[in-house]
């Protein structure tokens, strides 16, 4: 992890100083005339028009009471590029956000191609959204997209993101700086580690304390138990081996069951998920198959 | 009828030795090897009503006996008394494992393993409050026992697979029947009513290698009493002390698979044989802040049983001992983890 953690740092400062040459115009232009107030980028004409239109009328209300862009994004493929990196690259480009540019933004992207299924969390969303809760999010909506259902499946996207980002995230002490560019990598990196410990049962002190008195209660009742004296005879003591077998016996096969389950992907839950883009723009993150 | 042991050479009191498994004279040091003993009672019949009174063989004094006693001391002179109508006919034993372990053995092994004790008061420790310590043949039953079982069963057998993108699940069903042939050998039950029978099945085992044909002279000098059970009415006990290696037995006929729904089980168990023997235990009667408290030993193998006081002391140091330790463990552990995790 912490050679990872270097090897992203030098990376990191490869792509800053590649940024700085790059001509800037471009994407900034791009941005300026992305249509900040449209949600729904079905590439991949999933959803009739009156679904569309439907789930970019909940989009905007959800939205302005979250003060965030809840933006769903079909594609056939990707041309050739990985969905993380589209996303990515999808947040720099067009910098959407509920009200300015490069703004609090939650983004599910799916591929049809390579059935590729990602959810992003920008700034607040971030936050809000780590990537536990992606996580939760994206394991609620696969059936539903393995299904085609994929009205269904953005629905409870914009609700599920839309009910999280009113509840305080778990690790509230590491708030939000609101400052997206180059101070955010670092800290993402921090969120990570800090957060970590303290979201799993094991490392919580009273959790800690209760299995040490329980552990206690249990050794000290087993030796109280004990101090009377065990049967210490057992089912070889008495029986005759020689003469007790078993006599006949038969195994006929009556019938059989498969039942199948798709194979976990192997790049899901592996606790990363988040990133940060070319842009400098950190994010969390989930993704899996469908 | 009474038996009273005295000594050919000199005309005290024979008792047994546990030592040396003889008749031995305290006064003049003389052996006398019971296994070469005559022996009549088991043919003599005598009426179950005979005698109510008995007097000792001695010096003629009243024994005081329960209506189960079948060998003890001359309450008066100390002699040690057999009552051989207790032991005959229908109530004679056939076998029995003499005392090896004797008196004094028996309160140093006591002592011993009162020091052992993890959460006995310390003053306890000392076993220095032993009220009485007294050796007593039990009377028991070895059942021979005979099962036959007969089971069905729904078995499965669980295979995964992957294949592409899927991970498959199969599950094989079979219908599986066993038919099983149980012998368990000597099944010993306590036919006393006196004793706990919980007390009497952790004493077990006995070595049964050291059973030996029936004399009254290894009775010389301890209690014995004679049954207050039948077999019959014990047999219920015996099959229940088998019920659970029964079952154990039959689960491990379906050890290859990976679940068994036990559809009927048919258990028939018979009793082939039972015997009934005298075993040696001695009892211990403990003083401890005046309360009694009754320990048993197995008379052979010396292991002792019986729940003795618990120091609170001792449970609350154990206690903040394994949960302070247990919680600086998991501290370190969570330790280490976390910095492996950064």
């Amino acid at each position: 992890m912490r050679e990872s953690h270097i090897q992203k740092r030098s990376l990191l400062v490869l792509l800053m100083m590649t940024l700085l040459v790059l001509p800037w115009g471009m994407p900034t232009a791009k941005a300026e005339t992305f249509d900040r107030n449209h949600y729904i980028y079905d590439y991949a004409h999933l959803l009739t028009d009156g679904e569309s239109v439907e789930l970019q009328h909940v989009a905007s209300e959800r939205g302005k009471e979250r003060e965030t862009a809840f933006i769903i994004i079909t594609l056939d493929d990707t041309n050739g590029k990985d969905i993380v990196q589209y996303v990515e690259d999808f947040y720099d480009e067009h910098g959407p956000g509920f009200n300015q540019p490069h703004g609090n933004t939650v983004i599910l992207a799916i591929d049809m191609n390579e059935r590729d299924v990602y959810l992003a969390g920008f700034k607040k969303a971030e936050q809000y959204l780590d990537n536990s809760r992606l996580d939760l999010i994206r394991e609620e909506l696969t059936p539903d997209l393995s299904d085609g259902q994929y009205y269904d499946a953005f629905s409870v996207f914009i609700n599920r993101a839309y009910e999280y980002m009113g509840n305080e995230p778990d690790n509230g002490e590491l708030g939000y700086t609101g400052n997206g560019s180059i101070g955010s990598p670092q800290e993402n990196i921090s969120y990570d580690i800090k957060g970590h410990p303290s979201k799993n049962i094991f490392f919580q002190s009273w959790f800690q304390l209760i299995v040490s008195l329980i552990m206690a209660g249990v050794v000290v009742m087993i030796m109280a138990y004990r101090a009377g004296g065990r049967v210490t005879v057992n089912a070889r003591t008495y029986m005759d081996s020689q003469r007790s077998k078993v006599v006949d016996q038969y195994d006929n096969f009556v019938r059989q069951t498969v039942t199948k389950q798709k194979k976990p992907s192997n790049n899901t839950n592996s606790g990363g998920g988040g990133g940060v883009t070319r842009g400098g723009h950190s994010h969390s993150g989930s993704r899996g198959k469908f | 009828m009474i038996l009273h042991y005295k000594c050919p050479s000199c005309g005290s009191d024979m008792s047994f030795d546990a030592e040396s498994g003889d008749l031995s004279c305290q006064s003049c040091g003389r052996h006398e090897n019971i296994e070469n003993y005559p022996e009549e009672l088991v043919t003599t019949r005598f009426s179950a009503d005979e005698a109510s009174e008995y007097h000792c063989e001695n010096c003629g004094a009243i024994l005081i006996t329960t209506a189960e006693t079948a060998a003890t001391s001359c309450s008066y002179c100390g002699a040690a008394v057999v009552i051989a109508d207790r032991l005959s006919g229908q109530l004679a034993p056939a076998k029995v494992i003499p005392f090896t372990i004797s008196k004094e053995e028996a309160m140093a092994a006591f002592q011993k393993w009162c020091r052992k004790g993890l959460l006995t008061p310390k003053d306890f420790m000392t076993a220095d409050r032993i009220k009485s310590i007294t050796g007593i043949y039990v009377p028991f039953w070895l059942f021979d026992l005979n099962s036959k079982v007969q089971v069905n069963a729904e078995c499965t057998r669980v295979r995964t697979y992957t294949q592409g993108d899927y991970i498959y699940t199969e599950t094989k069903y079979y219908d599986a029947f066993r038919d099983i042939n149980l012998d368990y050998l000597k099944i010993p039950v306590d036919a006393s009513v006196k004793m706990n029978d919980e007390l009497m099945d952790k004493l077990e085992p006995y070595p049964y290698d050291l059973l030996k044909d029936f004399k009254t002279p290894y009775l010389a000098g301890y209690m014995a009493e004679k049954y207050n059970f039948t077999d019959e009415e014990l047999f219920p006990r015996a099959k229940e002390k088998i019920s659970g290696y029964i079952d154990s037995y039959i689960s491990s006929t379906f050890s290859g698979y990976h679940s068994t729904r036990i559809k009927n089980k048919h258990i028939d168990t018979r009793n082939v044989k039972s015997n009934y023997v005298l075993l040696p235990v001695w009892m211990v009667s403990y003083d401890y802040k005046n309360l009694d408290y009754t320990f048993a030993m197995n008379g052979q193998t010396g292991k002792v049983v019986g729940k003795p006081p618990i120091s609170t002391g001792k449970v609350t140091a154990w206690f903040s001992g394994i949960a302070v330790g247990t919680f600086f463990a998991l501290k370190i552990v969570s330790f280490v983890m976390g910095g492996e995790l950064w």
